[in-house]
């Protein structure tokens, strides 16, 4: 009797799942962070698009947050357990945990961000900021007296060195004598090391202020003394309305709408994702100028940028303020016209990186070790 | 002996093992039911909670996998520790004695070419001796120049960290890992195998489960053992005995540390198959172990059980992170909560209770001695 | 850059980062001296962190905030006493849970509250007159926290009655030998509760002082294991108030330097520094000098029960 009964709920089942068929299938996806949500840098940025991805999809969503590097593949085989169908795992060290548990299970479709090792149910997604990060140089240049622009970074890692190259060529793009001051902290969180390394660049007579790390530390720090800032990663305008001039803010939620969206519409399965990467920048939309969303300049900052004219080899005599918007305009519409790393681009030991009129490809971008001219400061991995 | 209404309460000076199993149930459970209002507080049905603890953990078999994974580094770590606090040298520092383990393995894995498994063999043997090296530090130090233990750990700690860090960022930075701090990954004949079906590297467990042994067997047989003992009683004791103060704390520091170093071998050869950031290579590990170590009383047989125990909670905290879906933090919260009871209650194993006889006065408290 | 800003910079920065430190363990030091270890200093910290943002910011007043903490760490304080004093459990594990414990709690009630800038943080104070000296000025009396001069304060008061008053010598005996203080009358576990408790108080304001002053704002975590380095000051300042000034602020200097000096040296090994170098001081004055000096109270780490031995 009860085996009867169970017989003909699998064949109901069975129906109904053929007739909606198994792309229309529930969607539970997985969000795997590598820091608490409330790190107000990383992962509480994840966290964000997660929640706008619950909104405007319908989907259920699960988060597991502060997952060692190491331990990815158990929290993934916990969440596939519970019925976890698409799963997003948002550290680079969770690379290889990822796509051990992508051949594990075929049927589980994966998005890994920041990696470069995809297969049919696994793709890769990353929000750069380096174009963002070269408009703020622009604006840094301009803005520094002593000409010394100092910066924060949390690793010496590409992604990270990418950016101070980005903001480099920025700066002196308007500044050319300018230079970029560095200090790693060595963590991605600690507010007392953020502090302390600002303290150091601004002793060392550093006047405008920038950084890659998960805190409003060192906009705080240079608030405190007066000197502008750029923010980076979340919303920074409210810790130091008056010193940040702009900044970056990431929307994850571009992508995951996206790539979700596509997975409900049966256009992305868990057989095809062997080339789709995201990379995705301005024009995008997955990353935005500014330190508080929609206000890519702080008004008050507007006079003093309006007012520092450079003589452009390509625009001519042009403030810094325009010169922000009308870069901004070219990397930010379809059909881009410019990037920072424009060749010739030469290294700070004087080797020539990018020849003139050439891009840097994405691999390039992504293993990048080398520094720009006009970065001062230990380079570790330096070629 | 003391009159509490018709009760007759007694101390006495060492509890039976019942009552230390007894007790310490009893204040596991009283902190469950403390931890079920927490859970109840966040509109978890604290029934619903522990089923899907028990599910996670002890009631399954993935489950158990999880607490043995979980437990792996701890045992190794326990069981070093236990050896030198029963020399009464407050090794802090099983953390920085496991990166060197986990360091020195990775030098053997990347840049010895050793045929099959003998390259494993070499892996842990460099392991403990890194870790003993640096164990054996603080030991001098303390000897010698009478720097406190506590402090010289503790700060060693960092400075492993950080050799890590650079190791990492410099000279050891993996070729293919296109410019992220990490090594090479190991060549297969340097991985640990896996208990099949599970993560569990049953290698570092059998190795745990032996140094257990052996340090049970170091302790109460041998003249080390012996000297150990008597230096943790004390110094002054263990001089008129003419025994050598720095002989004696350098080796269980050696050992000490080579053990916890063994802890990191099998992390970086059961786990992560390469160098990584320290703060991903252990948890914390070091530190539970001082946990894990004084709960166990300085016995390294029972560490062994007492890291299990800490895996249970591990494997119980991810449960709740994951299928109860609460925030990360309760974790924190229900660890302390657990801890809390079990030590304090400690002092109950050391009462007897019974039914006063009638007309029997109070006497004043008795003396006792403590552990 | 001229030798000046060096001085400047590292002595200033030294007194701003070792206000936390110096605050932690003169707190740890009273607890020790009454023989109670309290590994617990990181929990008390990020409580007092916690609590010191969320009064702060809801009622606009820095101070209160500070104050709020420094009571919510000793109440935590007074959990670890309670355990160990009382209870006599062991004060390794106690104070190892309650860092657990204090981590877990401050990062479950501070949700929500990550990412919002303190509205009123704590002013820092520039001494009029003292500040306009040469070198000395803006090396000591420029844009100092007010706890940075209230904790060195506190550090002389603090040495004065442990080593020049009745009550300090209790608090001493209690450490060194229980029996012994018992016998001539001092209620042991009354100074014990006290010590403890007041060594929670002012981890309280030290983790207060990062959320309210050094970085006004909130976020988990954000004590990044000063309560550590804490329990490493206590010993390397001898259990003395005074030695702790010197020792938070060397080591406050010394971490602001491996930021300064990247420049020149490996930034890994700069980071390394700090830690070295304590134990290096610590290696030196241990060479010819009697033992005694660097001993720890003599009953520190024990449990008292009256009646015994």
């Amino acid at each position: 009797m009860r085996l009867v009964r169970l017989v003909a709920a699998v064949m109901v089942a069975t129906a109904v799942l053929g007739a909606v068929g198994f792309a229309q299938a529930k969607l539970k996806v997985g969000f795997i962070y590598v820091g608490p949500i409330g790190d107000y840098g990383w992962s509480h940025a994840h966290n964000l698009g997660r929640l706008i991805v619950e909104r405007d999809l319908g989907v259920e969503t699960v988060y597991v947050e502060s997952v060692p590097e190491g331990e990815v593949e158990t929290y993934i085989d916990q969440l596939v357990r519970q019925g976890c169908n698409v799963i997003f795992t948002t550290s680079f060290g969770f690379m290889d945990g990822t796509l051990a548990a992508a051949q594990r299970y075929p049927n589980v479709i994966f998005a890994h961000c920041s990696g470069f090792k995809r297969a049919p149910n696994l793709a890769t997604y990353m929000a750069d900021f380096y174009q963002v990060y070269y408009l703020n140089g622009l604006m840094a240049g301009a803005l520094t007296k002593t000409g010394k622009v100092g910066y924060v970074g949390a690793f010496p890692i590409p992604e990270v060195k990418r950016h101070i190259s980005a903001f480099t060529i920025g700066v002196r793009e308007v500044n050319p004598n300018a230079t970029v001051h560095v200090r790693w902290i060595y963590e991605w969180f600690n507010p007392a090391a953020a502090k302390e390394a600002t303290e150091a660049l601004i002793a060392e007579g550093c006047d405008v202020f920038a950084f890659t790390e998960d805190s409003p530390t060192v906009v705080q720090v240079a608030a405190e003394k007066g000197f502008p800032s750029f923010g980076h990663y979340s919303p920074m305008y409210d810790f130091a309305p008056n010193h940040v001039v702009s900044g970056q803010i990431v929307h994850w939620e571009e992508i995951y709408v996206d790539f979700l969206g596509k997975v409900k519409a049966g256009e992305y399965t868990a057989k095809n994702l062997a080339n789709v990467d995201y990379w995705w920048l301005l024009s995008q939309k997955a990353v935005e100028l500014g330190a508080k969303s929609g206000m890519p300049v702080n008004p008050v900052f507007e006079g003093a940028l309006k007012a520092y004219i450079v003589d452009h080899p390509v625009f001519g005599r042009i403030s810094v303020y325009d010169l922000v918007f009308v870069r901004l305009a070219q990397m930010g519409n379809p059909g881009i016209t410019f990037d920072p790393f424009e060749g010739p681009v030469y290294d700070r030991k004087g080797g020539l990186q990018v020849p003139a009129g050439h891009w840097m490809s994405y691999d390039a971008l992504i293993t990048m070790e080398w520094a720009v001219e006009g970065v001062v400061g230990p380079w570790p991995g330096e070629p | 002996m003391r009159r509490v209404g018709p009760l007759l309460v007694e101390r006495r000076i060492t509890p039976p093992r019942s009552a230390v199993i007894g007790v310490s149930a009893l204040a596991v459970v009283i902190a469950l039911l403390v931890a079920a209002i927490i859970f109840w507080g966040y509109g978890v049905s604290p029934w619903q909670a522990y089923a899907a603890i028990a599910r996670g953990t002890v009631g399954s078999r993935d489950g158990i996998n999880e607490i043995l994974r979980r437990s792996l580094p701890l045992i190794l770590c326990g069981v070093g520790l236990t050896l030198a606090f029963r020399a009464q040298f407050w090794n802090i520092g099983a953390e920085g004695q496991l990166l060197a383990g986990a360091v020195a393995a990775t030098g053997v894995a990347l840049f010895a070419p050793l045929p099959g498994p003998w390259l494993l063999l070499a892996m842990f043997a460099a392991g403990f001796l890194a870790g003993g090296a640096w164990g054996i530090v603080p030991a001098l130090l303390r000897a010698k120049l009478h720097v406190n233990e506590v402090i010289s750990t503790l700060m060693m700690n960092y400075i492993m960290i950080y050799i890590v860090e650079w190791l990492i960022h410099g000279p050891w930075k993996g070729a293919t890992m296109r410019g992220f701090a990490y090594s090479d990954f190991f060549p297969a004949a340097a991985r640990l195998p896996w208990i099949p079906g599970s993560r569990v590297h049953w290698p570092t467990l059998v190795i745990g489960v032996a140094a257990a042994v052996a340090v049970a067997l170091i302790l109460a047989r041998t003249r080390l053992g012996y000297e150990i003992r008597v230096v943790g009683q004390s110094t002054d004791a263990a001089r008129y005995a003419g025994i050598d103060f720095l002989r004696v704390i350098a080796w269980a520091m050696f050992l000490s540390g080579g053990l916890a170093a063994l802890a990191g071998v099998g992390e970086v050869a059961g786990v992560h198959f390469r160098l990584r950031s320290p703060t991903h290579i252990s948890m914390g590990y070091g530190y539970t172990a001082i946990i894990v170590a004084w709960l166990a009383r300085g016995s390294p047989l029972a560490a062994v059980f007492t890291a299990l125990l800490f895996g249970l909670i591990f494997a119980a905290g991810d449960v709740i992170k994951v299928a109860l879906r609460m925030p990360f933090q309760i974790t924190g919260v229900f660890n302390g909560l657990i801890l809390f009871f079990l030590i304090g209650s400690e002092m109950l194993m050391y009462w007897r209770v019974r039914l006063a006889p009638k007309g029997e006065r109070w006497t004043g408290r008795a003396g006792s001695s403590e552990r | 850059m001229d030798w000046q800003s060096w001085l400047i910079g590292t002595v200033s920065r030294a007194l701003a980062f070792g206000t936390p430190l110096l605050w932690g363990t003169l707190g740890e030091i009273y607890t020790e001296r009454a023989g109670v270890v309290n590994l617990g200093v990181e929990g008390m910290m990020i409580l007092g962190a916690f609590s010191a943002f969320a009064v702060a910011q809801t009622t606009g007043h820095p101070g209160l905030g500070v104050l709020i903490a420094a009571v919510v760490g000793g109440a935590a304080a007074v959990l670890h006493a309670f355990l160990t004093v009382t209870l006599r459990a062991n004060q390794y594990v106690s104070g190892l849970a309650l860092s657990l414990f204090g981590l877990g709690l401050a990062g479950l009630l501070g949700r929500g509250w990550e990412g919002i800038p303190l509205r009123q943080p704590l002013p820092n104070v520039t001494i009029p007159g003292l500040s306009r000296i040469p070198v000395l000025g803006p090396m000591l009396f420029q844009g100092q926290s007010v706890l940075t001069y209230a904790g060195l304060f506190l550090a002389v008061v603090l040495w004065v009655l442990l080593y020049r008053t009745r009550w300090g010598i209790s608090v001493r005996s209690v450490g060194e030998s229980p029996s012994t203080a018992d016998a001539l009358g001092v209620n042991v576990f009354l100074v014990r509760y006290l010590c403890v408790g007041f060594g929670g108080l002012l981890a309280g304001v030290a983790g207060g002082f990062l959320s309210v002053a050094y970085r006004p704002a909130w976020t988990e975590g954000m004590t990044a294991g000063m309560g550590w380095i804490v329990i490493a000051l206590t010993i390397f300042a001898a259990w003395d108030p005074l030695q702790a000034v010197w020792g938070a602020f060397l080591f406050g200097g010394l971490y602001h330097l491996s930021f300064r000096l990247q420049e020149f040296v490996a930034p890994e090994l700069l980071k390394l520094m700090p830690y070295a170098f304590a134990i290096l001081v610590l290696a030196l004055t241990g060479l010819g000098k009697a033992r005694r000096r660097w001993g720890a109270p003599g009953a520190l780490g024990l449990p008292y029960t009256r009646g015994e031995r």
